[in-house]
C-alpha cells in the first residue's frame, strides 16, 4: 500500500490528539466511512456541527486523509495487521487504532463492494422470455416442419436501472448450440474455481 | 528400528490404510494388512487402480496378486529380492525394506508446497479460484431481489456484485485537501488558512457526483504518489550532482523549462509568418514592419497638427454649411457635394504639404543636433591639447629657469634622482616585504578552498552512494516483507501436521544414537588396540625371557646332569604353554562363533519359518483341493 505524503501527514494529524481529540476520532472515523457509502449524514454542516470544538481546516485535512487512507486499504484487502502497521508509523496510539480498524473492517466489503462498482461491464442478462413457433408450410414447400425459437434476453446496462431486450431468433440446432455453449462456460468456471 | 516403523505406520494411515491404533511395529502386520498398504501405496504412486485391497479368498488369485505387486515394484525400481512369497508369506526384514521403498517413493506434498510459495500468481490464482468457488456457491436471484447489485455469497458471507446497473465509469476530478495544518514549524499563509477553514468544502463534496469521489481519491493518492517518486528518482540522479538546495534546483529547472517554452513559442510564430508570406522574401517581412513603424510614428508626430486641422476643417466646413444654408437654394446637392469634396481634397494637399514641411524640419533639427554633439567634442578636444601644451610650456620654461646654473643645478638634480631612486628601491623591497605573507596567505586559502570543494564532491558522493544504499534497503525490506507475509499466509494455510515435529525430533534422536555408538564403538577400539599392544609386549618378553634362560641353562647342562633335566622341563612348559596360549585363542573364536550363529538363529526364527512353513503347506493343500475339484468339475462337463 502506497500513500503520498500528504495523506501520511493528514494521518499523522488525525492520530494527534491534540489536534483530533480521543472522543471525537471515533465518531470522524465512522462518518468518513458513512460518507463514502453514501449514507445520509446530513451534510457538510451537520459534520462541522458534530466537531464544532475542532479546527476546521484540521478536521478537513484529517478526514480527506482518513477517506483516502480508507479507500486504500479497501483496494488492497488489508487486514488488521497492515492496517496497524501503516497507522503505527503515523504514531497512531494502540487505542486508536484499534479503533479505527473496528470501524473500518466492519465496512470493509462495502467499501470494496463500492469500488467494485467502478467498472464497465458488458450488458448483463437478467432474464429471458421465449417462444415457439412451429413453421409448417411455405408458398414452395409444402411440408416444412421445423420449429423456431425466438428469444428475448432482457440485460442490464451499466447506468441504467431499466432492462433492455435483445431478440433473435434461431433454429433448434443453434438453440442447442448455445446451450452447449453455455454449460461448457459454467463447467471450465467450476473447474476455474476448484483450482 | 522402531522410529522406522513409526514412520511407516504413519505414513500408511495417512494415505488411507486401515490399521488399527494398537498396531506399533511391522512384526503386527498380518498378510491382509501388507497387501492393502502395499496396493495403496501403489496406487498413490502410480495410479494403478484395478488392483484389489482385499485379499481374495482364492489361493490362486492370492498367488496372482502377490506376483503382481512383486512385478509393480520391481517396475517402480525395487532392487531387492522380491516375488509372491514377500507378501503372502511375510517376514519382518523384507517387508520393512518393502514398506521403506514404497513410503520413500510417495509424492511428497509438503515438498510441493514449499516450491509453490515462491510464486506469487499462484497464490493469486488460488485466491481467484477461492473468489469464484464462493461465487458460485449460492442460488441465482432476480435482479430486483438486489439493492446496488450486491448480494450476500459465500461462508463466511461477502458481498458479491451481480448485474452491472449500478456501475458507473471511471471518472475522476480534482479535488483539493488541506494540507499543512498539523506541521507548526511551516507556516501556512493567513488567507490559505481561511480559505482551507471557511471556504473549501470537504473532499466528499467536492467532487459533482458521490460516485466520482472513490476514484478521484484513488487517483490524487496515485498521482502523488507517482511525483514523489519521480521526484526522488531525479533528485538523486540529477539534482544532488548539481549540488544546489532543491528550492534553487526546481528554480532552475522551472527556469529553464519556461526559457524552453518561449523558445518554442518564438520559433512556432516565426515559422506561421514565414508560411504566411508564402514565397515572400523574409527582408520584405521586415522592410514592411519598418515601413509600417514609420507610418505610425509620422500621423503620431503629427498627431496635434492632425486634429487642429480637422477642428478648423469642421468649422470651416460648418461656416460653409451655413453659409451654404443662407445663400441661394438653387445650387443643388451634387454641387454641394462636389464643393465639399474639392474643398477635402484642398484641405488634405494642404495637410500633406505641412507635415511634409515637418518633417523636413525634423530632419533638419536632428542634423542640428548632431553638429552640435560633433562640435563639442571638438571643442573638448581642443580644451585637452591645450592643457597638454599648457604642461609642456610650463616644464619647459622651468628648464630653461635652471640653465644658467647649470652645473649646480644638475648635481641637484642628480642627488634629487638619486634620492628618489633610493625610494624606490626601498618602497619595492617594502612592497616585497609585504608581498610575500600576502601571496604566502593567498595561496593557502586557495589550497583551503580547493580542498574544501574536493571535500564536498566527496561528501556529494557519499550522500547519493548512501542515497543508493537506503533506496536499495528498502526495496529489499520491502520485498522481504512481501515473501514474509506470503509465507505466513503460506504457513497458516498449511495443516498443523504433529508429525512432522515428532519426525524431526526422531530424526535428532536417532542421530544422537548414532553419535553415541560411535563414540562407544571408538572406546572399544582403543581398548583392543591397546589390550593387542600389551598382548605383543608380553609376548616379546616371553620370547626374550626364554631365549635367555635358554642359553643359560644350556651352556650348564653340557656340565651338570641335573641342569639338563631342568632344561628339558623349560623346554617342555614352553611347548605346553604356547599350546594353551593357542587353546584359548581357538576358544574365543569359537565363542565368537557361537555367538554369531546365536544371532543367525535369532534372526531366523524372526522370519516366522515354521508358521509360514504350515501356511505354505496348507496354502499348498487348499490349492491341491482347488486343483481337484477344477479338474472335477471339468470331467463333469
Amino acid at each position: 500500500m502506497e500513500l503520498s505524503t500528504e495523506v501520511t501527514d493528514g494521518l499523522q494529524l488525525s492520530g494527534d490528539s491534540a489536534h483530533i481529540p480521543d472522543s471525537v476520532f471515533g465518531a470522524l472515523v465512522e462518518s468518513v466511512c458513512d460518507d463514502l457509502l453514501n449514507r445520509e449524514n446530513g451534510g457538510e454542516l451537520q459534520i462541522a456541527d458534530k466537531f464544532g470544538s475542532v479546527d476546521k481546516a484540521s478536521l478537513k485535512e484529517a478526514y480527506a486523509a482518513l477517506m483516502t487512507f480508507s479507500l486504500e486499504c479497501a483496494k488492497n484487502n488489508a487486514d488488521s495487521s497492515n492496517i496497524s502497521s501503516v497507522l503505527e508509523d503515523c504514531k497512531f496510539t494502540t487505542e486508536r487504532i484499534k479503533t479505527f480498524t473496528n470501524i473500518f473492517l466492519e465496512k470493509k466489503s462495502h467499501i470494496q463492494a463500492l469500488l467494485g462498482s467502478v467498472s464497465h461491464n458488458p450488458p448483463h442478462i437478467v432474464d429471458v422470455d421465449w417462444r415457439l413457433d412451429y413453421y409448417i408450410k411455405n408458398n414452395h414447400v409444402d411440408k416444412v416442419n421445423q420449429p423456431t425459437y425466438l428469444i428475448t434476453l432482457k440485460t442490464e446496462e451499466c447506468g441504467q436501472q431499466d432492462t433492455k431486450d435483445v431478440q433473435f431468433a434461431c433454429t433448434m440446432e443453434q438453440l442447442q448450440d448455445l446451450v452447449g455453449k453455455l454449460k461448457d462456460a459454467t463447467k471450465s468456471l467450476e473447474k476455474a474455481s476448484q483450482m | 528400528m522402531e522410529e522406522v516403523d513409526n514412520i511407516i505406520i504413519h505414513s500408511l494411515r495417512s494415505i488411507g490404510c486401515s490399521i488399527d491404533e494398537s498396531v506399533e511395529s511391522l512384526h503386527q502386520f498380518n498378510t491382509e494388512v501388507i497387501v492393502e498398504a502395499a496396493v495403496k501405496c501403489l496406487r498413490v504412486i502410480s495410479g494403478l487402480t484395478e488392483l484389489p485391497t482385499s485379499l481374495p479368498p482364492g489361493m490362486s488369485a492370492r498367488f496372482r496378486l502377490g506376483t503382481t505387486l512383486a512385478q509393480a515394484l520391481t517396475d517402480l525400481g525395487y532392487r531387492g529380492e522380491i516375488g509372491y512369497q514377500t507378501f503372502l508369506y511375510s517376514n519382518e526384514a523384507d517387508i520393512r525394506r518393502v514398506f521403506m521403498f514404497l513410503v520413500d517413493k510417495l509424492p511428497r506434498e509438503s515438498g510441493e508446497a514449499v516450491e509453490e510459495t515462491l510464486g506469487a500468481s499462484l497464490l493469486l490464482q488460488r485466491a481467484i479460484s477461492a473468489e469464484l468457488a464462493r461465487r458460485l456457491s449460492g442460488p441465482w436471484s432476480p435482479p430486483y431481489c438486489k439493492t446496488n447489485n450486491l448480494v450476500l455469497r459465500g461462508k463466511p458471507a461477502g458481498l458479491v456484485r451481480e448485474g452491472c446497473s449500478a456501475s458507473h465509469r471511471f471518472l475522476a476530478r480534482a479535488v483539493t485537501m488541506p494540507t499543512g495544518c498539523g506541521d507548526l514549524s511551516k507556516k501556512i499563509p493567513k488567507e490559505i488558512k481561511a480559505y482551507y477553514s471557511k471556504d473549501l468544502p470537504l473532499v466528499s463534496h467536492q467532487p459533482l457526483h458521490k460516485h466520482e469521489l472513490a476514484p478521484s481519491l484513488l487517483e490524487k493518492n496515485a498521482q502523488e504518489v507517482t511525483s514523489q517518486q519521480e521526484w526522488e528518482f531525479e533528485w538523486n540522479q540529477q539534482g544532488l550532482a548539481s549540488r544546489l538546495t532543491q528550492q534553487e534546483y526546481k528554480a532552475r529547472k522551472k527556469q529553464r523549462l519556461q526559457k524552453r517554452i518561449a523558445d518554442q513559442l518564438r520559433q512556432g510564430v516565426q515559422r506561421g509568418e514565414a508560411a504566411a508570406s508564402g514565397t515572400a522574401d523574409l527582408m520584405q517581412l521586415v522592410n514592411s514592419m519598418s515601413d509600417k513603424g514609420a507610418a505610425t510614428s509620422k500621423t503620431k508626430g503629427s498627431r496635434f497638427t492632425h486634429t487642429e486641422k480637422l477642428q478648423f476643417a469642421q468649422d470651416a466646413e460648418k461656416a460653409a454649411a451655413q453659409i451654404g444654408v443662407e445663400g441661394p437654394k438653387a445650387e443643388t446637392e451634387e454641387e454641394l457635394q462636389k464643393k465639399r469634396e474639392d474643398e477635402v481634397q484642398q484641405l488634405r494637399d494642404e495637410l500633406g504639404g505641412l507635415t511634409s514641411k515637418l518633417e523636413n524640419l525634423e530632419l533638419d533639427m536632428k542634423k542640428f543636433n548632431a553638429n552640435m554633439q560633433q562640435m563639442e567634442e571638438q571643442i573638448g578636444l581642443e580644451k585637452r591639447k591645450n592643457k597638454e601644451k599648457e604642461e609642456a610650456y610650463k616644464v619647459k620654461k622651468r628648464t630653461l629657469d635652471l640653465l644658467p646654473d647649470a652645473e649646480n643645478n644638475i648635481v641637484k638634480l642628480q642627488s634629487v634622482v638619486d634620492s628618489s631612486a633610493q625610494r624606490l628601491v626601498n618602497l619595492a623591497s617594502q612592497w616585497e616585504k609585504h608581498r610575500a605573507p600576502l601571496i604566502q596567505q593567498y595561496r593557502e586559502v586557495k589550497e583551503l578552498n580547493e580542498n574544501r570543494v574536493s571535500e564536498a564532491q566527496k561528501k556529494l558522493e557519499e550522500i547519493r552512494v548512501l542515497r543508493e544504499k537506503m533506496k536499495e534497503v528498502a526495496d529489499e525490506t520491502r520485498a522481504k516483507d512481501d515473501l514474509c507475509k506470503q509465507l505466513m499466509s503460506e504457513y497458516e494455510r498449511m495443516t498443523k501436521d504433529v508429525n512432522r515435529s515428532a519426525y524431526t525430533k526422531r530424526i535428532m534422536e536417532i542421530v544422537g544414537n548414532i553419535k553415541r555408538q560411535k563414540e562407544d564403538i571408538e572406546k572399544v577400539l582403543i581398548d583392543t588396540r591397546s589390550i593387542q599392544k600389551e598382548i605383543n609386549q608380553l609376548t616379546g618378553k616371553l620370547d626374550r625371557t626364554f631365549t635367555v634362560t635358554d642359553e643359560v641353562i644350556f651352556r650348564d647342562a653340557k656340565k651338570d646332569e641335573g641342569v639338563r633335566k631342568a632344561y628339558k622341563y623349560l623346554a617342555a612348559l614352553n611347548e605346553n604353554c604356547n599350546l594353551l596360549i593357542k587353546t584359548v585363542e581357538e576358544t574365543g573364536g569359537i565363542l565368537r562363533e557361537i555367538r554369531d550363529l546365536e544371532d543367525q538363529l535369532e534372526n531366523e526364527s524372526h522370519k516366522k519359518t515354521t508358521a509360514n512353513l504350515e501356511k505354505i503347506q496348507s496354502d499348498f493343500n487348499e490349492m491341491k483341493k482347488e486343483n481337484s475339484t477344477l479338474i472335477a468339475k471339468l470331467k463333469g462337463k
